[in-house]
């Protein structure tokens, strides 16, 4: 235990990833991870500092939370960045106009926004909205201009549901681009900015907040490049090549495997669900 | 010049080469006939992949061409052929008009990913299933990456975004089999028996015909029909053998210059 002390010294707040850390989305919205609402709850007596850093784009910020509330944890929507309300900042900054290619239950967060006359177009987890007339729409937008911006939130390569793995925004920014001859600007994880802004929500430095994920890229390798450590999940979306070159235990809640590399992606630590007896 | 084998060979491609649209490169069909009064084997390539054999066959006999179904060799034939050399039972992402290229080829509890130009196919749903095959290490076949293609309405997706997508998804590369791609050139000369050095190629599309088939060790003629633009030529190293005016003038070359 004294090694884990080591690692997590003057960590004084937790950022939290929220689709396979705390729940998996799905049917009837979907099921907790089991553990995580009194994890959380465990978390908010203790005192860290909370924040929710989530690539969520299918879901406005009021239609999360209320969900999640629903599902037993204790969660506001103050408390929750997400990459919505950051893009129509940099849409406004920027004199943008969007054409959406978004899943209806988002929109509402783009409602100040103007997009008539579009000079750009914002992708994020459209899911069934990425049918092939919806992506050509998008194309047909980019070619059109003569200096094509593509916003993307996040840029996941796929999620989980309780149904199993799910196509995220990744491979279709990708389509556009490979389309269009462009490189899309992600908005969310793994982008500093992103990172940057929850921590100053938070008034902490870097130094001193741990970011949770099931991510290897998106959420562990994005905050460790910002000087935040990183504690990857093995729910969610983790598959065991993430963290290559492990041998040990089987998932049970004490479990936990020092960290191994893929792709320059070191974890902080890895462990089975969330532990905030480990944090403090 | 290092000296070449006699020519046993030609290629032919179809759209913008011998046809536009429905209208035949004027004296197109002439031609064909003077080539085909002379021992060099024919074998017309396309990269659709939306028309089957029989599709492309009807079209090139009401426009009175003179050619026989095992002559038309499409990017859909490369398809199955590596579908049939890796024994892989596919999902098929392919226009239904497609289908009956891949008639005999077992589809039920799919192993593999075959991928066209499949718009009714490429919606959400679908290409999740394709995702999940592929992440389970289910190999990815793609008929060719075009960007996109020209439609009434404007430009249009081609089927190489959703290929790009689908790779980037399951962190997995597609084996493309379309022009102009080696193995393209190659499996449309094996039933002619003849080796690359033997063989020409005859398109309007410089990097894809002509690039593609120099690639592999043929002669390549451009022709300056279709697609082609001014200076096209001057876009591939090396250069075309040949740039002429159409396919009959490409002919005319290689009945006097290459028999």
């Amino acid at each position: 235990m004294a090694a884990w002390g080591e690692r997590l010294a003057g960590v004084r707040g937790v950022l939290l990833d929220i689709s396979g850390v705390l729940y998996d989305g799905g049917e009837g919205g979907g099921a907790p991870i089991a553990g995580s609402v009194e994890a959380l709850a465990r978390l908010k007596r203790s005192q860290l500092k909370v924040r929710f850093c989530t690539n969520e784009s299918q879901k406005s910020r009021g239609d999360l939370v209320g969900m999640l509330r629903r599902l037993g944890f204790d969660i506001s929507e103050g408390e929750v960045t997400a990459p919505a309300p950051a893009t129509c900042l940099i849409l406004k900054e920027r004199g943008l106009r969007p054409h959406l290619l978004i899943h209806d239950g988002v929109r509402s967060e783009f409602d100040q926004i103007d997009t008539s006359n579009p000079n750009c177009v914002v992708i994020a987890d459209a899911g069934e909205g990425f049918s092939y007339q919806n992506m050509n729409k998008a194309f047909q937008v980019l070619m059109e201009l003569e200096n094509p911006v593509l916003l993307s939130l996040g840029k996941g390569r796929y999620y989980k549901e309780t149904s199993g793995l799910m196509l995220d925004v990744g491979p279709y920014m990708k389509a556009l681009e490979y389309a269009c001859g462009i490189e899309a600007e992600v908005v969310g994880k793994p982008s500093p900015e992103f990172f940057k802004s929850a921590l100053r929500e938070m008034g902490l430095e870097a130094h001193q907040a741990i970011m949770i994920g099931d991510d290897i890229m998106g959420d562990v390798s994005g905050a460790q490049r910002c000087g935040m450590r990183a504690l990857q999940v093995r729910t969610g979306k983790f598959r065991s090549g993430d963290t290559s070159g492990q041998q040990g235990p089987g998932p049970g809640k004490d479990s936990r495997r020092p960290p191994g590399p893929r792709r320059g992606s070191q974890p902080s630590c890895v462990c089975c669900d969330v532990q905030p007896s480990a944090v403090r | 010049m290092a000296a070449r084998r006699a020519l046993k060979a030609v290629l032919v491609d179809l759209s913008g080469t011998l046809h536009v649209e429905d209208t035949a490169v004027p004296g197109a069909q002439e031609a064909l006939q003077r080539q085909g009064a002379t021992s060099v084997m024919v074998r017309f390539v396309t990269n659709t992949t939306k028309e089957s054999k029989k599709d492309l066959l009807e079209r090139l006999k009401k426009l009175e061409f003179d050619i026989s179904e095992d002559e038309i060799f499409t990017s859909l034939t490369a398809a199955r052929n590596l579908v049939e050399q890796k024994q892989v039972r596919p999902m098929l992402l392919v226009d239904d008009r497609a289908l009956p290229d891949f008639k005999g080829i077992q589809t039920s509890d799919p192993n593999a990913v075959v991928i066209g130009l499949a718009p009714d196919h490429f919606h959400y749903q679908i290409l999740n299933q394709a995702f999940r095959l592929l992440l389970d290490g289910a190999p990815l076949i793609a008929v060719h990456k075009a960007r996109y293609y020209k439609r009434q309405d404007g430009l249009a997706l081609g089927p190489g975004p959703f290929v790009t997508a689908l790779e980037h998804a399951a962190d997995t590369k597609a084996t493309v089999v379309g022009k102009p791609e080696k193995t393209f050139f190659l499996e449309a000369l094996r039933s002619t028996g003849c080796e690359p050095e033997e063989a020409i190629m005859i398109g309007d599309d410089c990097r894809d015909d002509v690039g593609g088939a120099q690639n592999v060790g043929m002669l390549g003629i451009l022709v300056k029909t279709g697609k082609y633009r001014a200076a096209d030529e001057e876009k591939i190293n090396p250069a075309p053998y040949l740039t002429c005016d159409s396919f009959p003038h490409a002919v005319d070359h290689i009945l006097q210059h290459l028999l």
